[in-house]
């Protein structure tokens, strides 16, 4: 008896462990952010509150280093405010007036993860601070990665410390421009892949955001170049030591595009 | 143990994994993981839908409160819990069906203990790790990943058991 009754049951067992090894697959591929946000709405802000206040006390003792870091970061701002001032006066002169491509908003890293295959964040800054998925996340020294889900008060980022996550970079001595990917290993590491074979200096040169996409501005220093090697005979692949330090990320820039919907229609009239 | 023992056991094992996933950090070599633990720590008796359901609400609740990859931490306790109660038979009750409800250390002896402990943690770190790295990793990075994480979760389980059910 305990037989016959056995056999259904182990049949059941069986269909229901590929079923929900199916289920389990397609939800790793769907990886849904935003499901998830919506799901654990108010979880999420109680856990987003606790990471708040232990981040918090984390960069409490280690507030000399953040002051001299903000200390540089102001001085920098100033040096390139004060350049931009004397553009403008110039402009004005000519009568021409310049709206911003980009405007930024200010966020805390409440939350940061840097050695998983997938790592991401969570800001302090959500959909009532004007924060949308898809806008990009800066660094002083460097570019972040992408909102994915917003709540009313935090954003969730995905960091460009992930499997699937490129930026598009380009070296500053001759501008040939790649996917910037990162290996997986040392979060201080990146891949600037395609770059032709024939670019020889690329050692020692700076790498800088290519600016040919909606999302980051141009022209911020990511990374040094440390390494160069051939891949696949025709191209080059660059090791690129960043410059940002994401253990300790604290302070970062959400930005948005100001022109993000005129390119996107610009796209949409393409047939 | 008692039942209310047992539950709150399992709670506390489960808010530990939390506060690992989010506040230890090993570095991309080593993923520590209490799930295989907390699988193991199922009830033999249950019947095997149940505990692949519990394995995967485990799974997924992890990955729902960690806002790591969703799916991850719930096809690796799907995987683990499957083959549960066959590697129980081969490598700690041969003979006949336990009659103690959970594996316990004191019951069942250290050897048999840390191999049972040791193939769900490898089945779970393996399901996991391959989902997670396979064609975006290079194969020597996935295996040591593996086998540091395997070794390190395991050891940790170990010592949860330890401190907990020896004392009962």
């Amino acid at each position: 008896m305990n037989n016959r009754s056995g056999l259904p049951s182990t049949l059941t067992a069986i269909i229901l462990f590929l079923v929900l090894a199916a289920l389990s697959i397609l939800l790793v591929v769907e990886n849904g952010v935003v499901q998830r946000y919506r799901i654990l709405g108010a979880v999420r802000n109680m856990q987003a509150w606790c990471w708040t206040r232990t981040s918090n006390i984390a960069h409490y003792f280690n507030y000399r280093t953040e002051n001299e870091r903000l200390s540089a970061e102001n001085r920098q701002l100033h040096e390139r405010l004060s350049r931009y001032e004397a553009a403008a006066r110039q402009l004005d002169s000519l009568s021409v007036r310049i709206e911003p491509d980009f405007s930024y908003i200010g966020a805390n890293v409440v939350k940061n993860t840097v050695d998983q295959q997938h790592n991401h964040l969570v800001l302090d800054r959500g959909r009532e601070d004007g924060v949308e998925p898809g806008m990009g996340v800066v660094a002083p020294q460097g570019v972040v990665g992408i909102v994915g889900a917003v709540s009313s008060h935090y954003a969730y980022v995905f960091s460009i410390l992930g499997a699937g996550q490129s930026v598009s970079a380009k070296l500053s001595r001759s501008g040939a421009f790649g996917p910037m990917t990162w290996p997986g290993i040392e979060p201080d590491r990146m891949l600037l892949s395609e770059i032709p074979v024939h670019i020889q200096d690329a050692p020692g040169d700076t790498v800088l955001t290519s600016g040919y996409s909606t999302i980051y501005p141009p022209d911020i220093p990511l990374g040094l170049v440390i390494e160069a090697k051939v891949s696949k005979g025709s191209s080059q692949e660059l090791s690129v030591q960043l410059f940002e330090e994401f253990r300790t990320l604290h302070h970062v820039y959400i930005v948005k595009n100001n022109h993000k919907a005129e390119i996107e229609a610009l796209y949409e009239q393409v047939p | 143990m008692s039942r209310f023992r047992n539950i709150l056991f399992f709670v506390l094992v489960f808010l530990l994994q939390l506060i690992i996933t989010d506040y230890l950090h090993l570095g991309p070599w080593v993923m520590v993981s209490l799930l295989p633990f907390l699988i193991l720590l199922i009830p033999l008796q249950r019947r095997e839908h149940i505990v692949l359901l519990s394995a995967f609400g485990l799974g997924l609740l992890l990955d729902l409160l960690s806002g790591g990859v969703l799916g991850l931490n719930a096809f690796a306790a799907v995987m683990t819990a499957g083959p549960r109660k066959f590697l129980y038979r081969i490598l700690v009750n041969r003979d006949r069906q336990d009659k103690t409800e959970i594996p316990l250390l004191r019951d069942i002896g250290w050897v048999k203990y840390f191999k049972y402990l040791l193939s769900l943690t490898a089945i779970f770190l393996a399901a996991y790790i391959l989902l997670d790295c396979v064609s975006v990793r290079p194969v020597g990075f996935i295996l040591a990943k593996f086998v540091a994480s395997t070794l390190v979760s395991t050891a940790l389980g170990l010592l949860m058991a330890l401190s907990f059910q020896n004392r009962s």
